[in-house]
């Protein structure tokens, strides 16, 4: 079958394809085809303008598009034999130690070896930047990771794949996503990425259709990308954490309920992390990852199983260093009378109930929000801060916690710039701005301690409550 | 189509995480690796956790291994932790010895519980990443390799972890642990002009944290090499700026102290302490050779449940650059942004 292809001159970006029969049958293609062929026009990948060159090309036919994968993929897992020959010295010396292997892993599948192999040699990445690919109906979830060497690969791309709840994969499941990365990518999972995600590497663009659409009929979805909420992480919670202050993989499931179109269609300034933990321990690192960091607390002193304790402590517990090493000094342990606890100096930090065994965190538990961890921003690493310190997490729906959350982002939508995380927001226009803005009530647990300095931003009214108009209004931002 | 959300608690949980959800009263680690959780039910669950490969990079071929231990061991389940562990859930306690037997057949070790190194976790760098000053999965490979005692033994002073990331965006988390291990970018980022004419550069000038590119007649810029922090911002926004890096500018730096957890001194960020290390493929000898001078460091010195960044607080930094022989330089005080002097030190209660 012939192709006849109209690309741009200068980057050989294909602006139009046509089948040489069809062309001459349809008068209305033809037309196209005349005018685009006589037209100057801009290229839209390299942005050059001018004529499209006409190349034709014989192809073989292809009957259908959903068969088009599977030809490919029955006779070998896609460019593997291709690309697994040379010599890989490199990756040879950091295979066959201890420690498992990542070199090992790729050699076993259609990854393309030479661009790790080349870039170890070379020391520099051999991946290039930019790419675009538009699937229908799918708004995030698809990158496309372009190649700086096309002599070896031409890139691909890579989808992301939200993780069930607790990151518990059925060995089934398990399975069937393998058979799916066999059939349309490298071959090569990432388990998990460090936002949450399972990626399935190295889909070719044709085969990104029927991959999307195996993966949700096995009960996965796909999204996370671009400027939406990305994938919310869990902690363990109370699946298998005897910590656990509030249902974290409830709590997370129920906020794919009412955030979904949020994590799948980009609307944001700027990616929004969410992270749930469970308790203080703090294990999904929310605190210096998450935009939003719900955290489960509690207020009430820990409970104290003294027979539990004394049996742990007689068992050979070290309950000196576990005193000695209480961050606000509360614990106090003597051998007849048993374990107390000072309720003033007490900071809830769970040290205690991760160490012994008979003390369990408090009965009045709720969770606190955090706004605005991240690791680069603009303005480098922030810890998140304290935006809610306490507030009941009411299952089934959440709605307290989830309106919270979501008045949140809207403020942040409305008054952030462009490209700018939410930790840079707060930065830039201060937390008594943002506070004023959501509208929180102001107590001591909102600040580590008041500020040191004295300018206060003063409104006229509060200055004089009977003056009308202000004299000099107030910037709605400080900077 | 997309728009079908997660899958639901029911189809996702193992049969013992169902019966006892919510119900566990209290837990212990009988042995490294191994964390033992007791319900209030009466039943306990042993958990066997292993290391997976740098990056949690793993081939359907090995996949399918896992999923057939789990089948065997499991009840059908595995989990993946946080930290890029796989973890077997409700295994029967006589049967721990055969399955460690079975992980160490695939190339798994066991352990990484209580007061151990804690599974190595990195970002992809440069396997599958454009941004990527080095390699965080093949120097995990080696950091890990040499530390693989400390992961197998509960030991330590306190848990120990250990991330890297390929350049400062810190998808890897460097900046997270208590030993971070991030690539930095020491090279301008170019300017090709022929591309600038698709670049939407009011968003490229504003994406510059420090301001450094800024207008030079119609339709051009320039970028001023004394406000220039390389980080990664403009050549993400506009592909006239990539790529940005270079053999021999790029590196690694490593930070240290990084923690989430409250309990202790509480959250922290990681700190720097050596700005600049080689690209040394494929074992970055430099880069282990430090891991290891911290680590023994704090191995000696430190008090038993305290993290690397408590036993700096405790100790102080001039005793921490003293006792792991690192050079203190100017590179390590900040003078970035607004937060600068509250590095600074203000109390002359020194240790000398």
């Amino acid at each position: 079958m012939e192709k006849i292809k109209l690309c741009c001159a200068k980057c050989g970006f294909t602006v139009e394809e046509y089948v040489a029969d069809e062309l001459a049958a349809d008068s209305r293609k033809l037309k196209r085809y005349k005018y685009l062929k006589n037209k100057s026009s801009i290229c839209p990948s390299c942005l050059a303008s001018g004529r499209l060159n006409e190349l034709r090309a014989i192809e073989e036919a292809v009957v259908g598009g959903a068969a088009q994968p599977d030809a490919k993929s029955s006779a070998a897992p896609v460019g593997h034999a291709e690309y697994a020959a040379g010599e890989t010295p490199m990756m040879d010396a950091l295979a066959g130690r201890e420690w498992p292997s990542h070199t090992t892993e790729l050699k076993q599948t259609g990854y393309p070896v030479q661009m790790y192999e080349q870039a170890l040699q070379q020391r520099r990445t051999q991946w290039g930047y930019g790419g675009y690919v538009s699937l229908p109906g799918v708004a995030s979830g698809v990158l496309v990771r372009s190649s700086a060497r096309p002599d070896i690969t031409k890139g691909s791309n890579f989808l992301r794949i939200m993780d069930p709840c607790g990151n518990f994969f059925s060995a089934d499941a398990m399975r069937k996503l393998c058979d799916i990365a066999d059939k349309y990518a490298y071959g090569l999972l990432h388990l998990l990425s460090t936002g949450g995600d399972l990626e399935m590497l190295g889909i070719p663009t044709e085969n990104l259709k029927p991959a999307v659409e195996e993966i949700t009929a096995l009960g996965f979805d796909i999204g996370s990308t671009g400027d939406d909420y990305r994938t919310s992480e869990e902690c363990i919670g109370p699946a298998k954490c005897d910590l656990a202050l509030y249902d974290t993989l409830g709590f997370r499931y129920a906020w794919y309920r009412r955030f979904l179109d949020d994590v799948q269609y980009p609307r944001f300034p700027h990616k929004i992390k969410s992270k749930f933990a469970g308790c203080p321990n703090d294990c999904v690192r929310g605190c210096q990852k998450a935009d939003i960091f719900v955290c489960g607390v509690f207020r009430d002193s820990p409970r104290i199983d003294q027979p539990k304790v004394a049996e742990w402590v007689e068992g050979g517990g070290n309950i000196t260093l576990i005193c000695s090493r209480c961050p606000g000094r509360a614990l106090h342990w003597e051998p007849g009378r048993g374990l107390s606890i000072d309720a003033d100096s007490c900071m809830h930090c769970m040290y205690c109930s991760n160490k012994i065994s008979g003390v369990r965190p408090g009965v009045d538990r709720g969770v606190s929000i955090l706004v605005g961890g991240k690791l680069r921003g603009k303005y480098g690493p922030t810890l998140s801060k304290v935006l809610v310190p306490f507030l009941k997490a009411e299952p089934p729906d959440y709605k307290e916690v989830f309106d919270c959350i979501e008045r949140v982002t809207e403020i942040y939508d409305e008054h952030a710039r462009k490209k700018e995380r939410m930790g840079d927001f707060l930065l830039r226009i201060g937390m008594d701005e943002f506070y004023k803005l959501t509208g929180i009530t102001p107590t001591p647990h909102l600040v580590s301690q008041p500020r040191t300095n004295l300018f206060c931003h003063w409104d006229a009214e509060e200055v004089r409550p009977s003056h009308k108009e202000s004299p000099c209004p107030e910037s709605e931002y400080r900077r | 189509m997309p728009g079908i959300g997660i899958p639901t608690l029911e189809a996702s949980l193992p049969p013992i995480v169902k019966r006892n959800y919510g119900k566990w009263i209290s837990h212990e680690h009988p042995r490294p690796g191994v964390i033992k959780h007791d319900s209030e039910t009466g039943e306990a669950c042993y958990t066997v956790r292993a290391a997976m490969p740098p990056n949690a990079r793993v081939s359907t071929a090995t996949v399918r291994k896992l999923c057939a231990v789990a089948d065997e061991f499991a009840e059908g389940f595995f989990r993946i932790t946080q930290r890029n562990s796989i973890e077997y859930v409700g295994v029967p306690p006589g049967r721990i010895d055969e399955l460690i037997a079975r992980l160490a057949a695939l190339g798994l070790p066991v352990g990484g519980t209580n007061r151990s190194l804690h599974n190595t976790t990195c970002c992809t760098g440069y396997m599958h990443c454009h941004l990527a000053a080095t390699d965080p999965a093949a120097i995990m490979q080696n950091v890990s390799a040499m530390l693989l005692r400390e992961y197998q033994t509960d030991t330590l002073p306190a848990k120990l972890k250990i991330s890297g990331s390929g350049c400062i965006n810190n998808c890897g988390e460097g900046s997270c642990a208590d030993i971070g291990i991030v690539g930095v970018h020491r090279d301008l980022p170019p300017i090709h002009v022929e591309k600038l004419k698709g670049c939407e550069l009011p968003l490229v000038i504003s994406v510059c944290p420090v301001g450094a590119i800024r207008p030079k007649g119609p339709g051009m810029v320039e970028i001023d090499p004394k406000r220039c922090i390389h980080c990664p911002a403009c050549s993400v926004a506009c592909g006239a700026f990539a790529p940005i890096g270079s053999a021999d500018g790029d590196g690694v730096a490593i930070v240290v102290g990084g923690k989430s957890s409250n309990t202790g001194d509480g959250p922290a960020i990681a700190k720097l302490v050596i700005p600049y290390l080689p690209n040394n493929p494929p074992h970055w000898p430099e880069v282990t050779k430090a891991v290891k001078t911290i680590v023994d460091a704090w191995v000696a010195n430190a008090r038993l449940d305290e993290r690397l960044g408590e036993w700096i607080n405790r100790i102080g930094w001039e005793r921490f650059f003293q006792r792991t022989g690192l050079p203190m330089s100017l590179k390590l005080v900040d003078g970035y942004d607004a937060r600068a002097l509250e590095y600074a030190r203000s109390n002359v209660r020194f240790r000398w």
